[in-house]
This record gives structure tokens, C-alpha cells and sequence, in this order.
């Protein structure tokens, strides 16, 4: 079974890891490097196997008929999100790593090896979610990867701003999961499965969804704004980016974020189609242009950093969101015109990579809670010029400017937006990546010209150097050479 | 086939990366900007040759590179496609002649040299690889890149106020990118999929076929309806179109000189220029000849775009004229003067016929010419006596008289006198001006007397009259050394040459516009 295979070696891993480290034969820092070599080996077993120009599906129901009906769907798009989230994982892995090295404060919790095993458990749920063709597949990986996620949050468990974090994770968490559990029930009651192609087959000739149906899609679609940190679903993100550990807010931010996109296109492609955007199609293009008006001018009132982040990923929600919003033409068979389900891959490809590489700075820079202050990168080419430099690339790529990554990724949101006539929407956006470059363009002021506080130099390792200048490299080659990206989907 | 020109974006690239790996800042820099001007007068002379060797015009451009690059889902394959034809050569000699004038008046000693010069690089690189393009990506791609680099050239090196004004100028300029980049998109999506392209001259050919087959009609109407104001706000704001002019004299005056020359000169005209190009074959679409109601609604649309850019435009000349006159800080006197002219090319551009259009380039290059010789020698008023408020200042031209001298020069061609190269743009402009629009051109002439005025205001403030007390501890105000004034000497001699011979430029430029013109 070579399309389960990153599952299979993440989970036997982990639980191998658990025990090992309960028994005394690894430390914690091997532990970190064996996770780090499972996603690794993982990574070159998912590119390794050939993809069918049509999707295979897997689990398959005997006495059902017809073809696509099966729990676990193999196709390009599978692949890219398990590449994409092994990818993650293993940067954020990188970063536990880094930090552990870091000295520990009085009061915070040391790195031990449950903070590299539960993230294979995070990427092997992530995985499943990217195959998921049923609604039961997606909610049990969906709460496989929500459950983990509740403990690494709240993992510095002294101190209060986690306590906090964990909390408001676990209580709106436990909310959208019931949201979502609740909109199954309704659409798989009527409907009669929760297989996607079955639901698909039995409202795509109708036309229009049924009141009770087009309930549950909307409880759905409200589970999955939870996920993808949409307004109004985004109170969360910033206190819970604030309080949890620097490598799990990236994860989150990376993760979970393409972890929702990778249902909501799934659901809204296979399971529901053009019916979806006559339903729900103004609502979700209201729901993208408040993420990203409240997103974007949010963030330009913060002070820490990572709560800055927070607001801008709500912004790049909205972006995504404006390629989900390719929908509804019905002269294609499926939800999604292809140019869509494209655009929201680079651009979560290209927000990964300036993300991520964000975060490895930060990890590296605000040792403590207290050094996440914007303030505290002041003077920071001075003091590290790869980390300056990092730091500053992955914000402009964020900020969508040329020749950075992120630029490919509002290219492709944009022209999304503009062939399927939402012209408002893109002025809406037009005006948030302004207020966006804004905010980003700040911490470079500070960083590249203001009266640094301190002026020792960082010590950064040689391996943290080299991954650094490689995600450096990626944000510009990917940012001039966009093929990269039609070689990934295909 | 000659494949010469890619040179121009080689060498400052491998000079940037000379820089980075610790060679001589400004030594790299002046052997490249200069190696870059000399190719660029090489090329002119080939370019010239090749159309003596070809009267009439041939299919093949003699400097033409054009290879695929890479496909975006859902848009046309995106081509690496830089060539040389009349339109674009002009300005490019100016890139190359500004850049080098920009990277002589830069002093070699200033602070964190090697970052100074290695952003100067790439706003040059910027600049020349906008206008080499034919692709529309690569067209829009370049002129961002030039963005960061202005951001920080004005946030570290700025003389005054510079947080603010390094802010401003970028986020100001990434609006109308972004709000361009939308209508770009918009042109690129106007076609149907099998005929879509990102090639410039392509695309505007399938363009004008879609526009006028009655028959075959997708999604064009609907696209263009919403491309015409983002192309038109979006090129706005880059050439700061009255009223979207805030950024520039606040930016140019917290820039340091060779930013403010780099940017005022060479990138200001990628706006323009796209305009010419791209847009305004659009906007002049013959109205009789098709008979067809939503084509003449259409028409009409286009025609109403057309109208407001004609009441922008009179704004941006008298409007921004007598604010000009108003100002005290050189400077930014200077930013609000170079806001003025643009109204002019602006005229040639709505009047769309030969000479206007001719007039349209001559006058880009003549105004880089002498926006960028006049920022440069107020960076030396500035770095002489630390004073950019002109009432402050005075009697310099006893001091400096070398220095007085550069400026009434670039004073007279910034006023339109004959014999710089100015006077002869701003004449065809006012010659096809008078053609199509005699009442608008009427109301733009008076734009010379304006800047008479305050052009000569600052003259007689800064260089004659009674000298202020000078500050305790000021050092003695030293006249420009030879080495100084080198640059000032090439943009001067580039004015004169231009003025005094136009035809030079004129030769390569009006065949193109012909094609241009011929095209619609």
C-alpha cells in the first residue's frame, strides 16, 4: 500500500519513539532527529509514487456500487498536500529542535520528547485529511489532528498566557468540531452516505440543495472556518499563536491552515459542486472580503510579532479564500474550475515557505515571551544578517512583492478573482495587501534601520545557516521559476 | 540575431554580486553603470545601422531574445522576451546615462557603502529590465523589483523625514502596481483561452481583433469595462497622475540623490511608457467604422476614460503648477515640478496621433535627463550648506559658480527653452496637441510660463541675492571639483545633444510610432 505509506511509517514511528524514550533507550534530542528522519523518508516515498491521470480511490464499499466510491482518495492533489504537510513538519521539527538547543527560563517547561513525537502524529492525521473522500475519514483525522494540537498548544504549561492559549483552543476547538459533527449528521441523514461522490450524485441533477442540506453544508463550511482562522471565526488565532510554543504557532499556522483548505476544497469540489456556490457563494465571498479587511488592518495595530502573524494569516485567508471562490461555473462538471484548486496550492506552497522561514527566525530571536516584541527586532542586520535577511524575505513574500514566492501565489488569487467576475473583491484585496505591506514592511524598518536595544551578535549554527539560506534561495527561485509549482500539482 | 542587449541586465547583476562578495562598492558600480552606457550607445549605433540596412521597416527587431519561460495555471505561457525597438531604445539610453549620473554623485564613503550601492544597482536593473521587456510579466516583474530597494534606499539614507517617506512612496507605488496588475490580468483574460498570450504587441493585436469581430465576443466587454480604470489609475499613480501625486515630491525630497535621480528619471517613465504602449492604442479605437451597437457603447465607454484623463491631465499642469510656486523646500519643489511635467506627456498621449506621440518620447527622455541633473545638484546644494529651505538660502553663485551654472542649465531645459533637449519635446507635444485637442493644449501651454516662474524663483533665491548669515561653525561652501562634476557634464551634454539635434532620437522613434499608429 505505497499511497498509505506516510501514515503508516509516521504512526509506527511515533508509537515506536514513545515507547523508546518511556524506556530509556533514546534521549530527547535523538528522538527529534529519528522523527526528522521518518518525515524525511516519508517525503521520498510520497513523491516516489506514480499518481493515475484519474483519482484511484482505496476502502472501497463491496456492496456499493458505482466507481469513485471508497474512503481514501490517491490523486496529484493528495499527493501535493502530503508533500506539502511532510514538508512542514519537518521544518517545524527543525525548529524544536533549534529551540531545545536555546537555554530554558525558570519557569518554561524543557523540550522533552513528546514535543517531536506529537507532531508525527499532527502530519500523520494532516496526511489522512489530504486522502479523506468521506465524511468519516475527515472527521476522525480532522479530530486526530485537533486533539494533538490541544496538547502541544498548552505545552509551556506555567505559564498563564499558555494556560490561556490552550483553553480558548480547547473551547472554540470543541465548538467547531460540534458545528461540524452537526452538519455531517444533517447532510449524511439526508443524503443517505457520507461518501463525497455519493452526496455529489445525489443533489448534482437537482440543481439546488435542500433547505436541511444546505443547513449542514453551512454548519460544515462554519467547522472549516474554525480551521482555516476565516473572520468571524478567527478569535482564536492571535491569543492562541501568542501563548503557544514558537514552532507549534507555526505549525498551526501553516498545518492547520492548509489542513482546512485541503477539506474545504475537497468538500466543496467533490461532495457538494456547482450547488454550493448557489447556495453559500455570496457568503463565502463576504467571509474572504471580511478576513481580509479585518486580517490585514487587525495586524497593523500589534506589537508582537507573533500576534501580528496571527492577524495576517486571518488576511491570507481571505486571499485563499478568493481561489476557493472559483466555483459555481457550470459548464465544468466538478465545484472547482482548475484554475482555482491551482491557485489556493501555490498559494499555500508559497505562504509555507515564507511562513515557515518567518518562524524559524522568530524561534531563533525571541528566546522568551517576552522578546516577541517587534521592538526587540530592532537593529537585527546588524546583529545577524542571515537572520535579518531571512526574516526580511519571507515578510516581503508575504506581502506579495515580486520577485518573492508570495508574489506567484496573489498572482494567482487575483486572476482567480478577476476571471470569474468578482471585481469588488479584488479591490477589496488590493487595498488589504497594501495595508498588509504596511505592517510587514515595518518590521523590516525596524529591523534594517532602527537604533538597535542590543547589539550582541546571535549565534546562529551552521546547519540552521544552511537551511536558512536554502528557504532564502526557495522564496526567490520559486518566486521567478513558478514551474516548480505545475511540476508539484501535476 | 544578436543577442547583445541581455548584456545590459548582466552586468549590473554580476556587478551587485561583485559587491556582495567584497569588492570596491562604488569602483563595481561606476565600471558597470559606465560599461552599461557605452553597450547602450554600441546598440544604438547597431540599431540604427540595421534600419539604414532596412528602410521601410523589416519583420525582424536586430536585438530580439524571446525564449519560454514558464506557465502559471490557468494563464498563457509566460515568455522571456527582451528586445530593442524604437520605442524602448530612447529610453534606455536614458536608464543607462541616469544610472551612471546616479552612481558618479553617490559619494564612495557613506554609510553601510556596499548595501548603498548594490540597491542603486537594482533599481537600475529595474528600470532597464521594464522597458527591455515584451512580456507582460516580466514588464511588471522588473519595475517591482526596483520597489524594495527604493524603500530602503530612502529609509536608511534619506536626509530628513525619512521613515515617513520611504512608507509612503511604497506603499503608495505597490497600490497602483497592484491595482495595474489587476488590469494587466484583466487584458491577459479579455481574450479567449486559445489566443490568450502575456506578449505586449500579441496581445494588443488579438485585442483590437476581438474588439472589433462582432461575432466572436466572450468575456471581453465585462473584463474591459473594470480594465480601463485599473490600467488607467494603476499607470497613474506610478507616473503620479494629478490626484494621485501625494507620493512623489514627499518622497523625492527624503530620498537621497541618486535614488530620487534613479526614480524621478528612469522608473517614473515605466508608467508612461506602459501607457504608450499598452493602453492607449485601446483607448483610440475608430468609432465609424463598425457598426454595432454595444461596439459604440463600448467606444463610448473608452471615449469617457478618455475625457478624464484630459481634466486629470490640466490639473496636473496648472493645478500642481501653482503649488509649485507655492513651495519653499528645493526639493520638494523640485518633486512638485517633475509632477507638472508629466501632464504634458500625458497631452501627447491623449492626442495619439505622430507627432504627439514622437513628441511623448522625446520629452520621457529629456525630463529624465534634467529631473535627475537637478536632484542631483540640490543633494550638493543640500550636503554643502545643510539647508534645503530656499528662503535660507542665497548668493551661492559666487561661492559655486560652477555649481550655479549646472543649475541654471538644468533650470532652462526644466522650463522648456530652446536648444535642450526639452524644448523640442514639449513643442511636438503642443504641435499634435493642437491637432486633436486646440482648447486643452491652449490651457497646457500656459504650464511654460509656470514653470518659468518658479524655476527661476529658485535661481535668484538660491544662487544671487544676499547671503544669510552664515551658522557658527559652517564650513566654507566649496564649488563642485572636477571629478564632482563629471556627471552633470554627461547629462548636460546628453540635453544638448538631444536638444539642439533631435532628429538623432527621432530617426528610430518614428518608424515605431508608425507601427504603433498603423496598428489600430
Amino acid at each position: 500500500m505505497p499511497y498509505l505509506a506516510p501514515e503508516i511509517i509516521l504512526t509506527a514511528l511515533a508509537i515506536f519513539l514513545l515507547l523508546a524514550e518511556a524506556y530509556g533507550f533514546l534521549s530527547a534530542r535523538y528522538v527529534g532527529l529519528w522523527a526528522l528522519a521518518g518525515v524525511v523518508v516519508s517525503i521520498a516515498v510520497t513523491l516516489g509514487t506514480p499518481v493515475g491521470p484519474e483519482p484511484a480511490f482505496y476502502w472501497a464499499d463491496p456492496t456499493a456500487s458505482g466507481a469513485g466510491n471508497g474512503l481514501y482518495i490517491w490523486d496529484a492533489t493528495a499527493r501535493f498536500y502530503k508533500f506539502f504537510f511532510l514538508v512542514t513538519t519537518g521544518l517545524v521539527l527543525w525548529m524544536s529542535l533549534e529551540s531545545a538547543t536555546q537555554p530554558v527560563a525558570s519557569n518554561a517547561q524543557p523540550i522533552r520528547a513528546e514535543f517531536y513525537v506529537l507532531p508525527l502524529f499532527v502530519c500523520a492525521g494532516l496526511c489522512l485529511l489530504a486522502s479523506a473522500a468521506d465524511f468519516m475519514v475527515l472527521f476522525v483525522s480532522l479530530e486526530l489532528v485537533t486533539i494533538t494540537f490541544y496538547i502541544l498548544v498548552a505545552y509551556q504549561r506555567d505559564s498563564s498566557t499558555a494556560l490561556e492559549a490552550g483553553v480558548k483552543y480547547l473551547i472554540l476547538g470543541g465548538l467547531a468540531t460540534a458545528f461540524l459533527v452537526m452538519g455531517i449528521a444533517y447532510v449524511a441523514g439526508f443524503a443517505g452516505s457520507t461518501s463525497f461522490n455519493a452526496i455529489y450524485a445525489a443533489y448534482a441533477a437537482h440543481g439546488k440543495l435542500p433547505i436541511a442540506v444546505a443547513l449542514g453544508l453551512l454548519m460544515i463550511l462554519v467547522g472549516f472556518g474554525f480551521k482555516i482562522a476565516s473572520v468571524p471565526f478567527h478569535l482564536w488565532a492571535p491569543d492562541v499563536y501568542h501563548g503557544a510554543p514558537t514552532p507549534i504557532t507555526a505549525f498551526l499556522s501553516v498545518g492547520s491552515k492548509a489542513g482546512g483548505f485541503i477539506v474545504l476544497v475537497r468538500v466543496l469540489d467533490m461532495a457538494f459542486g456547482p450547488n454550493a456556490y448557489s447556495t453559500w457563494g455570496p457568503a463565502l465571498s463576504a467571509v474572504a472580503a471580511v478576513s481580509l479587511v479585518l486580517g490585514n488592518f487587525a495586524a497593523l495595530h500589534q506589537r508582537n510579532i507573533k500576534r501580528m502573524l496571527a492577524y495576517s494569516g486571518v488576511g491570507h485567508s481571505g486571499f485563499l479564500l478568493m481561489a476557493v471562490l472559483s466555483g459555481g461555473d457550470t459548464s465544468i462538471k466538478s465545484g472547482l474550475a482548475e484554475a482555482g484548486t491551482t491557485a489556493v496550492a501555490v498559494y499555500l506552497a508559497t505562504y509555507l515557505l515564507a511562513s515557515l522561514t518567518a518562524f524559524l527566525v522568530i524561534t531563533i530571536v525571541s528566546r522568551t515571551q517576552d522578546d516577541e516584541s517587534i521592538r526587540s527586532y530592532a537593529g537585527l542586520w546588524q546583529r545577524s544578517p542571515i537572520l535579518a535577511g531571512a526574516l526580511a524575505a519571507s515578510l516581503v513574500s508575504l506581502a506579495g512583492i515580486p520577485p518573492f514566492a508570495g508574489f506567484i501565489g496573489k498572482l494567482g488569487a487575483f486572476t482567480v478573482a478577476l476571471q470569474f467576475h468578482h471585481y469588488s473583491l479584488f479591490f477589496i484585496a488590493a487595498i488589504s495587501a497594501v495595508a498588509g505591506l504596511y505592517y510587514y514592511l515595518g518590521v523590516v524598518k525596524v529591523m534594517f534601520w532602527s537604533e538597535p536595544l542590543e547589539v550582541t551578535p546571535i549565534e546562529v549554527s551552521i546547519p540552521t545557516q544552511v537551511v536558512l539560506s536554502i528557504l532564502i534561495a526557495l522564496l526567490v527561485a520559486t518566486g521567478l521559476c513558478m514551474e516548480v509549482f505545475s511540476w508539484l500539482i501535476r | 540575431m544578436n543577442y547583445l542587449h541581455l548584456l545590459l541586465l548582466l552586468i549590473p547583476a554580476l556587478a551587485i554580486a561583485a559587491i556582495v562578495l567584497r569588492a570596491c562598492p562604488k569602483t563595481t558600480a561606476t565600471v558597470a553603470t559606465a560599461a552599461n552606457f557605452l553597450l547602450s550607445v554600441v546598440i544604438f549605433f547597431l540599431y540604427v545601422q540595421h534600419q539604414a540596412a532596412n528602410p521601410g521597416g523589416s519583420l525582424m527587431k536586430p536585438f530580439d531574445f524571446d525564449a519560454p519561460w514558464a506557465a502559471l495555471p490557468g494563464l498563457p505561457t509566460i515568455h522571456l522576451h527582451f528586445a530593442i525597438d524604437g520605442l524602448n531604445l530612447p529610453l534606455i539610453i536614458l536608464a543607462t546615462t541616469v544610472s551612471l549620473a546616479a552612481i558618479l554623485v553617490s559619494p564612495a564613503d557613506c554609510k553601510r557603502n556596499r548595501e548603498f550601492f548594490s540597491y542603486l544597482l537594482l533599481m537600475s536593473l529595474g528600470g532597464i529590465g521594464a522597458f527591455l521587456s515584451f512580456d507582460l510579466f516580466f514588464f511588471y516583474i522588473f519595475h517591482e523589483f526596483a520597489l524594495i530597494p527604493t524603500f530602503l534606499l530612502i529609509g536608511i539614507w534619506g536626509p530628513q523625514n525619512r521613515s515617513y517617506a520611504a512608507m509612503q512612496i511604497t506603499l503608495y507605488l505597490t497600490l497602483g502596481s497592484l491595482l495595474l496588475l489587476g488590469g494587466l490580468v484583466l487584458l491577459v483574460l479579455s481574450v479567449p483561452a486559445e489566443v490568450r498570450t502575456w506578449d505586449m504587441l500579441l496581445l494588443q493585436q488579438n485585442l483590437l481583433v476581438q474588439l472589433k469581430d462582432v461575432s466572436a465576443r466572450g468575456d471581453v466587454y465585462t473584463h474591459f469595462i473594470f480594465a480601463y480604470p485599473l490600467l488607467l489609475i494603476g499607470f497613474g499613480i506610478l507616473i503620479s497622475l494629478f490626484p494621485f501625486h501625494s507620493w512623489a515630491p514627499a518622497g523625492y525630497a527624503a530620498a537621497p540623490p541618486g535614488a530620487a535621480m534613479l526614480h524621478a528619471g528612469v522608473l517614473k517613465k515605466f508608467g508612461v511608457y506602459g501607457l504608450l504602449r499598452i493602453a492607449a492604442p485601446l483607448i483610440h479605437l475608430p468609432t465609424t467604422s463598425i457598426n454595432d451597437p454595444v461596439y459604440v457603447s463600448w467606444a463610448g465607454w473608452a471615449g469617457m476614460w478618455q475625457i478624464i484623463l484630459i481634466l486629470l491631465l490640466v490639473g496636473n499642469i496648472l493645478y500642481i503648477g501653482f503649488v509649485t510656486i507655492a513651495q519653499k523646500e528645493l526639493q520638494t519643489m523640485l518633486g512638485y515640478s517633475s509632477v507638472m511635467h508629466m501632464g504634458y506627456l500625458f497631452l501627447g498621449l491623449v492626442a495619439f496621433n505622430q507627432v504627439g506621440l514622437c513628441g511623448v518620447v522625446l520629452l520621457m527622455v529629456a525630463h529624465g535627463l534634467s529631473a535627475a541633473l537637478l536632484f542631483g545638484l540640490a543633494g550638493e546644494i543640500q550636503q554643502r550648506t545643510g539647508e534645503n529651505r530656499m528662503d535660507k538660502l542665497g548668493g551661492l553663485a559666487t561661492q559655486a559658480p560652477m555649481l550655479a551654472t549646472f543649475f541654471l542649465i538644468g533650470s532652462m531645459a526644466s522650463i522648456g527653452l530652446p536648444g535642450l533637449a526639452n524644448f523640442s519635446g514639449e513643442l511636438l507635444i503642443f504641435m499634435g496637441g493642437f491637432q486633436t485637442y486646440p482648447s486643452v493644449t491652449f490651457l497646457a501651454v500656459w504650464g511654460v510660463v509656470i514653470s518659468g516662474i518658479y524655476q527661476l524663483r529658485a535661481v535668484a533665491k538660491i544662487f544671487y541675492g544676499p547671503k544669510p548669515a552664515p551658522l557658527p561653525n559652517a564650513p566654507e561652501v566649496t564649488d563642485l571639483t572636477f571629478t564632482a562634476r563629471l556627471p552633470y557634464i554627461l547629462l548636460i551634454a546628453a540635453l544638448f545633444l538631444f536638444g539642439m539635434a533631435p532628429q538623432i532620437l527621432l530617426q528610430i522613434v518614428q518608424p515605431s510610432i508608425s507601427k504603433l499608429l498603423g496598428g489600430v
